[in-house]
């Protein structure tokens, strides 16, 4: 029997309780249970996370094809940019007579 | 005031043994397993080989600052490390082998850690209260020990051909000494009577030996026969590690006295 198969793991990390898990980087490992002490190895060892998860690399489904992210067309029209809602804002609050709120109190 | 000095003599004495027994077990493993760094099968195992031998030597670092005040003769946890000569140190006669290959190492982690967490299992609870606080943090990080070692004796052992062949071998060379680790200590009696510790060697033994053969069982591997020799069990060290005596001390005997 050979050497079994080494595969990519990808590593997300979740840095406090509440955030959001980010990529942290990838382990290489024979199997899941290794991945996970590598894993907690390379981002876990020095108390820099709460929490990890790890994922087959190839468990992934990737979508990279730039005619469906990166369309040649003009799209501007879609971003929110040059549509400044500031003073249309503060405009409606004059006409309600309502405060800007301040923090979340109420 | 001296940590302990409530004790009686006797205890005293007893649990001075038992830290310096303690300490030498993790100081030794620490230094033989971070021979690793650089060298380990895969770049990921290497960074958790060498991450684990530091774990130890932080054990190990804690356990001789409380020897160092619970024996209170002037020398530090330092002094205690490392100023002493190769016959002056208390390790369990299953550290003496050499490093070895991957399964060398792996075989003596295993058989060291289980032993290992039997003792801190049994200090848990110890009437001791700065060791009983030490032993709660050091558990908790030698469960994960305990995952990856057992992780790596299933991969060695399942794998027919030559990384089971490799870890048999390897048992047959650690095995004679694996109960070393657990070999009573001088006047454990009287730790036990104080409720440092709760059981004594024998119990211990039972206790390791009824953890470890499911697990072993399972593999199809055998159990480590009863210690030949119980009163050498600590004494009496081989060359393998005299030579890696020579090499954690070379840098303190560089320039003794100074502060690094």
């Amino acid at each position: 029997m050979g050497q079994p198969e080494l595969q990519a793991w990808e590593v997300f990390r979740q840095e406090k309780e509440g955030d959001p898990m980010r990529h942290g980087g990838s382990v290489m490992a024979p199997d899941a249970e290794l991945a996970v002490h590598y894993a907690r190895e390379m981002f876990g060892r020095r108390q820099e996370s709460v929490r990890l998860w790890v994922v087959r690399r190839a468990d992934v489904h990737d979508l990279s094809d730039p005619d469906l992210l990166q369309p040649p067309l003009d799209r501007s029209f879609k971003k929110p940019g040059g549509y400044v809602m500031r003073d249309k804002l503060a405009a409606a609050r004059e006409r309600s007579g309502r405060p800007k709120p301040r923090g979340t109190a109420r | 005031m001296t940590i302990g000095a409530d004790l009686v003599p006797a205890t005293r004495n007893a649990l001075s043994l038992l830290l310096l027994a303690m300490a030498d077990d993790e100081f030794v493993i620490g230094f033989s397993d971070s021979e690793w760094t650089g060298i380990a099968p895969m770049l990921e195992e290497d960074v958790a080989m060498s991450s684990l031998a530091q774990d130890e030597l932080g054990h190990a670092q804690a356990l001789y600052r409380l020897l160092a005040e619970v024996v209170d003769d002037g020398r530090d946890a330092d002094a205690i490390a490392y100023d002493r000569p190769p016959e002056g140190y208390y390790h369990a006669r299953l550290l003496d082998h050499p490093r070895g290959d991957w399964a060398d190492t792996i075989a003596r982690r295993y058989l060291y850690d289980t032993a290992d967490a039997i003792r801190l299992d049994a200090l848990a609870a110890s009437s001791f209260e700065p060791l009983r606080d030490l032993v709660g943090k050091i558990r908790r990080e030698e469960r994960y020990h305990l995952m990856h070692v057992t992780a790596w004796l299933e991969r060695l052992g399942g794998s027919p051909g030559e990384p089971r062949d490799r870890l048999v071998a390897a048992l047959g060379r650690l095995a004679p000494d694996a109960a070393s680790v657990l070999a009573p200590l001088p006047n454990e009696l009287s730790l036990v009577m104080a409720g440092v510790i709760e059981g004594g060697a024998d119990e211990l033994d039972a206790r390791w030996r009824s953890k470890i053969g499911p697990v072993l069982g399972r593999l199809e591997l055998p159990m480590p026969p009863a210690l030949a020799d119980p009163a050498t069990a600590r004494t009496g060290h081989s060359d393998a590690f005299r030579s890696l005596w020579g090499e954690f001390n070379a840098v303190r005997r560089s320039e003794p006295g100074v502060t690094w």
